[in-house]
């Protein structure tokens, strides 16, 4: 039995040391954010945040989590009201600027890899404010163990979603 | 098969070829009744939901369109979602503008389960020719209200108006909400066809329909209502799906494609204590209680089994050639197109110049970022559900309950959202939805069989590999007098459900003369567009599934449809070959083409990328800057009753003969247009797919199959290939008809993208992928 911190709980799991954390998180915790998409850390469909980093949890094994804290997209919104200090009223009615940035410019196509996307996105906007394109595309494509892949090629409104959410993020941060 | 019509009348009138009915009022007993069907409490049909075996009556109108007392909507269709979100977009759009109620009316939009849905068919051709079951539906509903209310208000139909769900006449007026409230009505849509098949059931009839250029819903940017929970991780997924007791399967599939079983290897049950496997023929599955269980067992039992070998394909290396010398292109006979006219023999004996050319495109994957998943639920009574992301429901139900020598009204499918396969599963098997079935029903749980990366490449269908010959003359003013293109293609759509056939239980057969749905069969698939060419011959030449016939399993390369299918097979060599005959008669490929065109629609959609991406005629070839060459090229393409153009801007590395894309712009006049937000982003994504296409995409098999594994052996196009993308919609209401918007994109860059290489190297590039290596030879020849 492990006990992990997952967006911002601590969980008690049964499942076995070496299983991935994908599964943990699918199986035993129900999440339903991260997915399966190669098992071999190629396509980033199965992207969270390990103490603020992207990893692919499909090859992460429950062991290598130890007692950082695992953010899924489910953890987005709390993740952001706790960086901006929101009062628990207004986290609730809280989205993540990505994850409005990715409504509002209408990115999805069928969006299973979007969890990855927004999840790259996201620590990509943690640790530069106001991204160039080039560091974008580089986030995207070399910054990882792959690039993210998109089947559906929702690439330039993945592009123009994160340009969004940065210049949001930077003004509410003016204002906080 | 037709929806059985409805009893017991006491008043009837004709709406347009329905037939609506009164039955009167109705005591509630303080459950709501909504819109014209009874329904109890908890939201659930329990009237007439039976009558075609376990799906809704398409002949009711309930069925389609719920009216609520609040004046919310629902709407049911067969066609599930596949990520263009029409269903949640203009589907929605579609349906409130002839009901004359606001598009956030319609709350709910129920796609895709067929036991929840009338009309059945698949993610495809959403649009329908322009009038979607959904639309008619609507007009005949809105109708049927109009009817109520003239009697309510005692007011002729023909002076009533309406506006946002409220019907007023003669200083009188009334919601929907009110006029249905309570009633138990029956209007009878005629519906056509059988809703089992790959095209389902049409609603027929012409009730009249609001005049387009009353539209204040169609043509607006409504986002699609799914998106909010996709991105906030409050979407069902398939991946999602639990049931009680559920249990999770890995399939340990055979060594090559024609392998049979010959001994399934050892359990180690100390380390699998949980773990059953499950033989049924050639079909082994391993089902555990864990996913994580299950993969390392079947990881366990796959090293230790054993097949026999098989050697039936040509080896990709020597596609071509086996294409063009081996394969039978006589058992079935060849499709001329419509638009084949003219003496094209004594044209081309005679041009003054003369273009001879083949061209190659290589059998591709689907590629869906998530590999095939599904769960199955085989209960002790015999009724079977599956859970699952298919493309077409009805026709995937049809296929379980004949593999299961079972009736339809026994199975029922439901859908969820999944990762987009673009046609894979369009005839209703995306893969692992029979291996789930067989595994449940053996053992006697609910089973999830998630297929894993490597098996997705090799055990799924794919698109058919194609190679055209062409030969074009042009007289001495430059003009195509001829033009003759012959395609070959083996069998684009096999259907047959591949755990079915692995486990020896009954499919419909492999692609034949007679055919499925095509069988080996090809079509001219590509509509010809260059009207004021005097003489055209197009035909197409069909051939086997490469291997099946040699295969122990009775499988070879299975081929499917993938998006444009055939289409794009056959767009690229006819579109560079134009660019090419433009380019020997020294005129510029983009005004040649309208100068070969007639409909105005297809010059207007040159006219529209020649403007928006800045093409300027060449006056002298392009020289290296850098180490590179830069180039335009173009092309166009007809579907679904949209008009397409295309330019592409390459730059050629002359070097290492790399090729980067650096801007695409695409013009398209679908005639209305009904969403145009929706519209670009699928613009962007199928012009996205077409330059992976292109550029990376080659399926590699050996002699026994499939050698393909991840997504290192199949690249496909990351946000590094992306150019600058610019789309240009037009709008033409007086079409007065819905062009498909979302399936054509991804053929329009191969041909342009080549077309703009052959402008900046003056080499034709006819072998699809465009890959460095092809590309530097190229460049020595």
């Amino acid at each position: 039995m492990a006990t992990i911190l997952v967006n911002g709980v601590k969980r008690e799991v049964q499942a076995p040391s070496d299983t991935p954390l994908l599964y943990v998180l699918r199986n035993d915790l129900e999440l339903s954010g991260p997915q399966f998409g190669c098992g071999l850390a190629q396509c980033g469909a199965c992207s969270v945040l390990l103490n603020g980093k992207e990893v692919r949890s499909c090859i992460t094994p429950l062991a290598a989590v130890g007692d950082k804290e695992v953010t899924t997209l489910e953890g987005l919104p709390t993740r952001w009201a706790k960086q901006r200090g929101l009062s628990a009223d207004q986290a609730a009615k809280t989205l993540h600027p990505v994850q409005e940035t990715w409504i509002e410019e209408q990115a999805p196509l069928c969006g299973f890899c979007q969890n990855g996307m927004i999840i790259k996105a996201t620590e990509l906007l943690e640790r530069v404010a106001s991204p160039t394109l080039a560091e974008i595309k580089e986030a995207f494509t070399t910054s990882g163990p792959s690039p993210h892949l998109c089947r559906c090629g929702s690439y330039t409104a993945i592009i123009q979603a994160v340009q969004r959410a940065a210049t949001r993020m930077v003004k509410r941060s003016d204002v906080l | 098969m037709i929806a059985t019509q409805q009893k017991v009348a006491t008043s009837t009138t004709d709406v347009f070829g329905a037939f609506l009915s009164r039955r009167g009022f109705v005591k509630t007993g303080g459950a709501l009744l909504v819109g014209f069907g009874l329904v109890s409490a908890d939201g659930m049909q329990k009237t007439d939901v039976a009558a075609s075996g376990n799906t809704l009556n398409a002949a009711l109108p309930e069925s389609w369109i719920e009216l609520h007392a609040d004046n919310t909507i629902l709407i049911r269709v067969g066609k599930p979602d596949f990520g263009t979100g029409s269903v949640f977009t203009a589907y929605r759009q579609i349906a409130a503008e002839e009901l004359r109620v606001p598009v956030e009316a319609i709350r709910t939009v129920i796609s895709g389960d067929t036991d929840r849905t009338p009309d059945g068919s698949g993610a495809f051709d959403f649009l329908q020719g322009g009038m979607p079951n959904i639309r008619k539906a609507g007009a005949y509903v809105y109708q049927a209200l109009l009817d109520l209310a003239s009697e309510r208000l005692g007011v002729p139909k023909d002076q009533l108006s309406v506006r946002d769900s409220i019907i007023s006449g003669g200083g009188k007026s009334v919601s929907y909400g009110d006029l249905v409230k309570n009633q138990h009505l029956n209007l009878t849509i005629p519906v056509k066809g059988d809703v089992h098949s790959m095209f389902g059931l049409t609603v027929e009839g012409n009730p009249p329909l609001k005049p387009v250029s009353e539209y204040t819903i169609v043509g607006k940017s409504f986002r699609n209502s799914v998106t909010v929970s996709k991105v906030t991780a409050k979407e069902t997924w398939v991946t999602d799906v639990r049931l009680p007791g559920m249990l999770h399967a890995r399939m340990v599939h055979p060594k090559t494609l024609g392998s049979k079983l010959v001994s399934v290897g050892p359990l180690d049950k100390a380390r699998f204590p949980n773990t059953q496997v499950v033989v049924r023929g050639n079909l082994v599955g391993v089902v555990a209680p864990t996913e994580w269980e299950a993969i390392k067992a079947a990881q366990q039992i796959a090293a230790g089994t054993k097949w026999t070998d098989w050697k039936g394909l040509p080896g990709n290396e020597r596609l071509f050639q086996f294409l063009k010398e081996d394969a039978d292109w006589k058992s079935t006979p060849a499709e001329t197109s419509k638009k084949s006219n003219g003496d094209v023999a004594s044209a081309l004996a005679k041009p003054s110049k003369k273009l001879s050319a083949t061209y190659q495109r290589p059998y591709l994957k689907h590629a869906p970022i998530g590999p095939t998943m599904a769960l199955a639920d085989v209960r002790s009574d015999g009724t079977v559900y599956v859970y699952t992301h298919t493309q077409n429901p009805q026709a995937l139900r049809s296929g379980i309950a004949h593999m299961l020598s079972t009736s339809v009204d026994r199975v029922v499918v439901r859908t969820f959202a999944g990762p987009g396969h673009y046609g894979r599963s369009n005839g209703g098997n995306a893969g692992a939805e029979d291996e789930a079935v067989i595994l449940s029903q053996a053992v006697g749980k609910p089973v999830r069989v998630q297929w894993m990366r490597p098996e997705d490449f090799q055990w799924s269908t794919q698109s058919s590999a194609a190679f055209s010959d062409v030969e074009i003359g042009l007289d001495a003013e430059g003009k195509m007098t001829a033009f003759q293109i012959d395609h070959y293609m083996p069998a684009m759509q096999d259907d047959r459900l591949v755990g079915a056939i692995l486990a020896g239980l009954p499919t419909i057969p492999a692609p034949n003369e007679q055919g499925a749905v095509i069988g080996v069969r090809n079509d001219v698939h590509d509509p010809w567009i260059y009207d004021g060419t005097p003489a055209v011959l197009e035909r197409a030449y069909g051939t086997f599934q490469i291997g099946q016939k040699s295969s122990a399993l009775n499988v070879g390369l299975r081929d499917h449809s993938l998006r444009t299918p055939g289409q794009y097979q056959q767009n690229f060599p006819r579109e560079l070959a134009i660019t090419e005959a433009a380019v020997l008669a020294g005129a510029d490929p983009l005004q040649f083409r309208i100068q070969h065109a007639r409909e105005k629609r297809l010059i207007g959609v040159l006219e529209s990328v020649r403007d928006a991406s800045g093409w300027k005629p060449r006056s002298e070839p392009p020289s290296a800057v850098n180490g590179l060459k830069r180039g335009q090229g173009v092309s166009a393409l007809f579907r679904g009753g949209s008009y397409w153009a295309c330019v592409a801007n390459i730059a050629v590395n002359m070097t290492s003969g790399a090729i980067k894309v650096e801007r695409v712009t695409v013009a398209v006049d679908p005639g209305i247009v009904i969403n145009p937000m929706q519209l670009k982003r699928q613009v962007e994504g199928g012009t996205v797919m077409g330059i992976s296409m292109t550029l990376l995409e080659e399926l590699r098999f050996d002699e026994s199959g499939v050698i393909v594994n991840d997504w290192r052996s199949y690249p496909i196009a990351t946000m590094a290939d992306l150019p600058e993308i610019k789309v240009v919609l037009i709008n033409r209401p007086e079409v007065g008809k819905y062009g498909q918007g979302s399936e054509a994109a991804n053929a329009l860059a191969a041909s342009a993208i080549a077309g703009a290489f052959l402008d900046a190297t003056g080499k034709p590039a006819r072998r699809l992928p465009l890959k460095p290596d092809y590309v530097q030879a190229l460049l020595r020849a």
